[in-house]
């Protein structure tokens, strides 16, 4: 049972608040600064790769619990409530695609481009329109799951505040018993999966392949949906292991948590290399030119090259060999560096992929602190939907005493 | 849940391997048949020439790349039950792992012979093998095919080796409860397994790296079959979805032959009880999954195509769908994509007729997948002039015949003599069972 | 000398068969093996197994297979040098396949004589003191006792619910 005064709500209220603040407020007046300054499209090239990156790390948040519960694990539980609050992040990613189009003259370089045909999809109102459509199925679905899994989760808990009161009374009066409302679940579980893939694809397509509008991977599609879930699992046990060093036993999380989903981690690792393997093969195999100058300029020429090899090292090589061995799956704060590491590194090749597009025939890397900044303002943005959610939501975090899920 | 016990798991697994009766004996005679006529008609195109198959320019790959990826994509999920399910500690595959596992090592060995028979000039085979030799020649390791020769290779000796490895605490318990010459064997299969603590304490640990290893195996040696394809130029070929769009059908039709095989084994041999519909359930709704990851591939194929506005690219898929060999598209789509919907109701996907039913036709449905992409693509690729059409001939008819023959023979024998349920895996279900209450 | 006598506690259940180690563990007696049917968690745990070393022979495998595949594959395209279908001569894109595939194999073939090696099988007899109850649905704890003390092992042993069988009749 919680209550207002208990000291663990209390803990989440100050410090972290002003610090994330902050961050917010750093990247937004560095954006703005940039984007009105003399080179536009560098701030616009990073908004873009931050929105994908963050809107990926909560999609695929909510993702391990929705596919933990269509699977039926009985393992994951205590994971399952901390990853639900990456949800928290949905609607900021929704009003940041939407403001993502203000600066379409920088990151829709085909506006201006001769493109044979395609304008009939690739032009600016049927893009805003699908795209904006499909993450709005992408979210309400992952909203109603959500909303079955805390009435399950907490619903028969005491409410506090005026949201969890409203949604306490929603929950009582639709006196659901924890059948029905786990059968509720899997299907939207198992529609929030779907629109999961369909919707990352076509993001992926019209956000990043489409910036090459001459290039096509059909693979493309399902590497832009399986990098959210590594990266998804990978904030996850950041912030699970955030929360562990912080509350401890408190969390109903054992090192048996950690090790799975350290597992779960890994063979993510393996899919994504795998995923970017398979094309690369093909495409380095065929030697189709209308193919291959895409690959060339990003893993072959500098300055790409460079950063094309850091991108495998901290993303693959390293979490791979790190990762065989079992024990370090089970040391929080380990697992905090690797991770986060990992995330930075598929922020590289967010830019590897993006940034030729848009940098045509740079020399050196166009990487500086403005990208740092922004990335810190992004990151705050995403800490305070999180905290939001957790305040709301105390008992995801401490364990309460009548609460026997494992 | 049910009331079996250790007792009667064992009882009910040795009970298959009494002496069969005279029914069986005629099953696997009428299927060695088929086998021999197999045999015989490859014999023939020994002697004959490759010329007696229906392939030619342009369609010079036909039924035996289209059986040989078959084959190989039907092993695939025999190793998803017994090696990825196992990591992710689903119990719901300790009754049919054995089966499973089983299907994988004979579907392999059924389409290793498929690049033999399309060799032609069988007899040099060998250079496909890395060794010093006068003619001074070494493979090419670049080339896809020899890809195939190192990953099905490698697939099949870890594949036996996981079955075999698997087997061999069954396999003490046969010795153990036979006699005379059938002890003899055993003893000699079981390498002296007593079941000690300390054989337990290295078994437990090489089965969990087994699996380990299986699994990123099994993504693998299909990723390499497709990109025999793949790492082609020709249109419907090049494009680098295949490789993930190939090990998720492979599974899709494994997981189909896996309903196909266990529904009359498990009334046969009384598995009813071990091999609960709740099982066959849980296959059903990986179908679903697998069905709906081989949709995606479709329609990212055709978006793309559309998307690329390469000419030829949106010739060959337009001809697909509206070609020549539409009735093939058609089956695939439906066999595929839309029948293991059906699984979505609960009535369909726990009655046995309906299991047995759509279970077929993804069987169909995905030996069609497999003729649509390799015959229209090569059929019809980028020089007009060039098209042309395939049919297979009655060699070929013969020889499919004989490979499915083959397969079901393999797999007749195996469940009269060896134990088709892991005993020792169904055993550990019911300790944990029992573990989790109170 | 005093001759030294095995007996064997039969259990159909593993719990039992555990408790039966445990007390074993704090008495004079000695356990000798602990055969079972399935694999055990309460049965390692009572004995203290420690964690088996095999992985380091799968390790071992593994990394010689990965430089045996690309070794292979680099050799074989160096002894013929010839520039096939436009690619380097020594293309390690398409060569991380074969590296990948023996990784695996001579991993799988470690893992086999780890296990091999560390199990010392096959063994092609029976050793003494075996019941073919325990491949089936019994636990079996075999212990040893100087001669003259089985009454008490025995009692000790059917405290946990056990049957008892004296494997020596006539001598050890």
């Amino acid at each position: 049972m919680t209550s207002a005064n208990s000291p663990f709500f209390d803990a989440f209220r100050r410090p972290a608040g002003w610090g994330f603040s902050s961050l917010l407020a750093v990247g937004v007046v560095s954006f703005l600064a940039a984007a009105g300054g003399r080179h536009p499209h560098l701030a616009w090239q990073a908004y873009l790769i931050n929105f994908l990156l963050w809107s990926g790390i909560a999609q695929g948040g909510l993702l391990f619990s929705a596919l933990m519960h269509v699977v039926k694990a009985r393992w994951s539980g205590r994971m399952a409530g901390i990853a639900e609050s990456m949800a928290a992040f949905f609607p900021i990613s929704f009003v940041l695609f939407l403001f993502l189009f203000v600066g379409r003259d920088h990151v829709f370089p085909w506006l201006h481009y001769d493109l044979h045909g395609k304008e009939a999809w690739l032009n600016v109102p049927f893009l805003l329109a699908r795209d904006g459509l499909g993450l709005l199925i992408l979210y309400g679905v992952g909203f109603v799951f959500l909303y079955h899994s805390l009435n399950l989760r907490v619903g028969m808990l005491a409410p506090v505040g005026k949201l969890r009161t409203t949604l306490h009374r929603r929950w009582s009066r639709a006196e659901m018993d924890p059948d029905a409302i786990r059968s509720r679940m899997t299907l939207w579980a198992m529609l929030y999966c779907l629109s999961f893939a369909l919707v990352l694809s076509l993001i992926g397509y019209d956000l990043v392949m489409a910036l090459d509008p001459h290039w096509i991977s059909t693979l493309f599609g399902a590497y832009c949906f399986v990098k959210p879930i590594y990266i998804g699992l990978g904030g996850l046990i950041v912030l699970a292991s955030v929360l562990y060093i912080r509350y401890g036993a408190d969390t109903g999380l054992t090192a048996d948590h950690f090790h799975d989903v350290g597992k779960l981690f890994f063979g993510f690792a393996l899919v994504w290399a795998d995923f970017f393997y398979a094309q690369f093969v093909v495409i380095w195999y065929g030697n189709i030119p209308e193919e291959t100058s895409y690959v060339i300029a990003r893993t072959m020429t500098a300055p790409w090259r460079g950063l094309a090899w850091t991108v495998l090292l901290v993303s693959f090589v390293g979490p791979f060999l790190i990762l065989l061995n079992k024990k370090i799956k089970t040391l929080p704060r380990a697992m905090t560096v690797l991770c986060t590491a990992v995330i930075a590194g598929i922020w590289l090749e967010h830019l590897l992929l993006i940034g030729p597009a848009l940098n045509h025939g740079a020399t050196r890397l166009p990487l500086g602190i403005l990208d740092l900044l922004i990335t810190l303002g992004f990151l705050g943005m995403m800490a305070l939907a999180v905290r939001f959610f957790l305040n709301l939501f105390p008992e995801v975090v401490h364990m309460p005493t009548r609460d026997m899920s494992p | 849940m049910n009331t079996l016990t250790f007792k009667q798991i064992d009882r009910t697994v040795l009970d298959t391997l009494e002496p069969p009766g005279r029914s069986y004996w005629m099953v696997v005679g009428l299927v060695l048949l088929g086998l021999l006529g197999g045999a015989a008609c490859w014999v023939y195109q020994i002697l004959t020439g490759i010329g007696v198959a229906g392939m030619n320019n342009p369609v010079h790959w036909g039924t035996y790349l289209i059986n040989f990826v078959f084959w190989v994509g039907i092993a695939h999920s025999g190793t998803l039950i017994s090696a990825i399910l196992y990591l992710f500690r689903a119990g719901w595959r300790n009754p049919i792992a054995r089966a499973a596992e089983t299907m994988t090592v004979f579907a392999v060995c059924t389409a290793g012979l498929f690049p033999f028979i399309h060799l032609g000039r069988v007899w040099l085979v060998y250079y496909m093998l890395p060794f010093p030799n006068q003619r001074t020649l070494w493979p090419n390791f670049q080339s896809p095919l020899m890809f195939d020769v190192v990953a099905i290779s490698t697939y099949l000796t870890v594949s036996s080796l996981f079955w075999y490895t698997g087997m061999l605490p069954d396999l003490a318990v046969i010795r153990d409860r036979a006699a005379g010459r059938r002890k003899r064997i055993f003893a000699l299969l079981s390498l002296g397994w007593t079941g000690e603590h300390e054989q337990w304490r290295h078994y437990t640990r090489i089965y969990l790296f087994f699996a380990a290893l299986a699994t990123p195996l099994v993504i693998s040696v299909h990723s390499v079959v497709s990109w025999d394809f793949a790492l082609g130029v020709i249109p419907g070929w090049h494009t680098t979805i295949f490789a993930p769009y190939f090990v998720a059908g492979a599974i899709h039709s494994g997981l189909a032959m896996v309903l196909t095989l266990m529904i009359p084994l498990r009334k046969i041999f009384k598995y009813e009880q071990i091999i609960t519909v709740g099982v066959l359930e849980n296959v059903a709704k990986t179908i679903i999954f697998t069905g709906l990851i081989v949709a995606y591939a479709y329609a990212t194929e055709f978006f793309i195509a559309w998307y690329s506005h390469n000419q030829v690219e949106l010739e060959v898929f337009r001809w697909r769908a509206l070609g020549d060999y539409r009735v093939g598209f058609w089956i695939m789509v439906s066999c595929n994509t839309l029948a293991p919907l059906l699984f979505f109701i609960k009535r369909i996907r726990t009655h046995i007729v309906w299991l047995f039913g759509i279970s077929i036709l993804v069987n169909i449905g995905m030996w069609f997948e497999r003729f649509v992409i390799i015959i229209t693509s090569v059929g019809h690729d980028f020089i007009p002039h060039a098209w042309g059409l395939y049919y297979p001939t009655l060699v070929e008819f013969g020889i499919m015949l004989g490979s499915f023959c083959l397969f079901f023979f393999l797999y007749l024998l195996f469940v009269k003599h060896l134990p088709s349920v892991s005993m020792t895996e169904m055993k550990e279900t019911l300790e944990e069972d029992t573990a989790h209450e109170p | 000398m005093n001759r030294e006598r095995h007996l064997m506690g039969l259990y159909s259940d593993e719990r039992q068969a555990a408790a039966a180690v445990r007390s074993l563990a704090q008495s004079p007696f000695k356990v000798l093996r602990v055969h079972s049917p399935i694999p055990s968690h309460r049965l390692a745990e009572a004995l203290q197994v420690k964690k088996s070393r095999v992985g380091l022979f799968t390790l071992i495998g593994g990394v010689i297979g990965f430089f045996a595949g690309f070794t292979l594959a680099i050799f074989t395209a160096l002894r013929w040098h010839l520039i096939v279908g436009g690619k380097p001569v020594m293309a390690l894109v398409p060569f991380v396949i074969v590296g990948f595939e023996f990784t695996i194999l001579f991993a799988v073939f470690g893992n086999i004589i780890g296990f091999l090696f560390q199990t010392d099988l096959p063994r092609f007899d029976l050793p003494e003191h075996y019941d073919a109850r325990c491949s089936g649905d019994h636990f079996g704890v075999l212990a040893t006792c100087e001669d003259g003390q089985q009454d008490q092992l025995s009692r000790l042993l059917t405290r946990q619910g056990g049957q008892v069988s004296a494997l020596d009749p006539g001598g050890i």
